[in-house]
């Protein structure tokens, strides 16, 4: 087998990015005549070449290598959010909260890891990404124990090992 | 009798999503400055509306229907963190202290 260079990356990546449109589609519309089909497929390419205008292929933007892993990441991110947003809830009902500011190191290597690390901490209720500071976060916890949660850095490492 | 099963579980799912959004709603005018009153309205955006989509795809059963309704949560979850941050962003360029150890 070839050893796989930059071009036939770039063309597999822009396959899924065409399939994953078309899926879109499909879920939204539901049909399966011929001619709507192929309306479909027009419309997807309508917006492939809008989006390959806008230069929102490149390859910093659509990274094939964490596709397979995101489900298994979105599980993850699912119990976080739900942990947390049990101690956010606790704390709404009965009052402890002490809001306060820490800074949190990212140690993401491109853009999309960095962008991913600010939303997921966003995501999870409790704590807010204020500012981005090339790769300090500032962060808003609602309490000590949730900042500390963050400061454990697990978040982090399991965003970065994304990207391997 | 297995309907009534469906029913049970969309019911208590439902109900914990309520209950989310009750908490959230609550936190919006509890708490004590904008920062905080982010985390508020989080909860609802992720905790709340995650658990009633889910009430809803188990009630109407696994079609097409319910893939649209996994969109909605998916499209949530992108577009959720960018709006509480951009609020947080604003509010302290604007020059809002947050709250510190003054807990009350």
């Amino acid at each position: 087998m070839a050893k796989p260079n930059k071009d036939s990356l770039k063309t597999l990546s822009f396959i899924t990015y065409f399939i994953i449109l078309f899926v879109f589609w499909f879920i939204l519309s539901g049909y399966l005549k011929t001619l709507l089909l192929f309306f479909g497929v027009i419309s997807v390419l309508f917006v492939f070449w809008m989006s390959y205008r806008a230069k929102a292929l490149e390859e910093d933007s659509l990274p094939l290598k964490i596709i397979l892993r995101l489900p298994f990441y979105w599980i993850w991110l699912f119990k976080q959010i739900f942990k947390s947003g049990v101690t956010t809830t606790a704390l709404i009902w009965n009052g402890k909260y002490s809001p306060q500011l820490i800074t949190v190191k990212a140690s993401q290597k491109n853009r999309t890891g960095i962008a991913n690390y600010a939303n997921a901490i966003t995501l999870t209720p409790g704590t807010v990404t204020i500012e981005v500071d090339k790769k300090i976060f500032l962060v808003h916890a609602l309490s000590k124990k949730l900042s500390e949660d963050l400061q454990t850095d697990d978040m982090n490492k399991v965003i970065t090992d994304l990207d391997k | 009798m297995s309907y009534n099963y469906i029913e049970l579980i969309t019911l208590i799912l439902l109900a914990i999503g309520c209950f989310f959004i009750l908490s959230g709603s609550l936190g919006l005018i509890k708490l004590p400055d904008v920062f905080s009153r982010i985390h508020a309205a989080g909860l609802i955006d992720t905790l709340g509306s995650g658990f009633i989509v889910l009430a809803l795809i188990i009630y109407s059963g696994f079609s097409l229907l319910s893939l649209k309704l996994l969109l909605i949560p998916i499209f949530l979850i992108f577009t959720s963190p960018v709006t509480g941050h951009a609020i947080a962003l604003f509010a302290h360029e604007s020059g809002h202290k947050p709250k510190g150890k003054n807990k009350k």
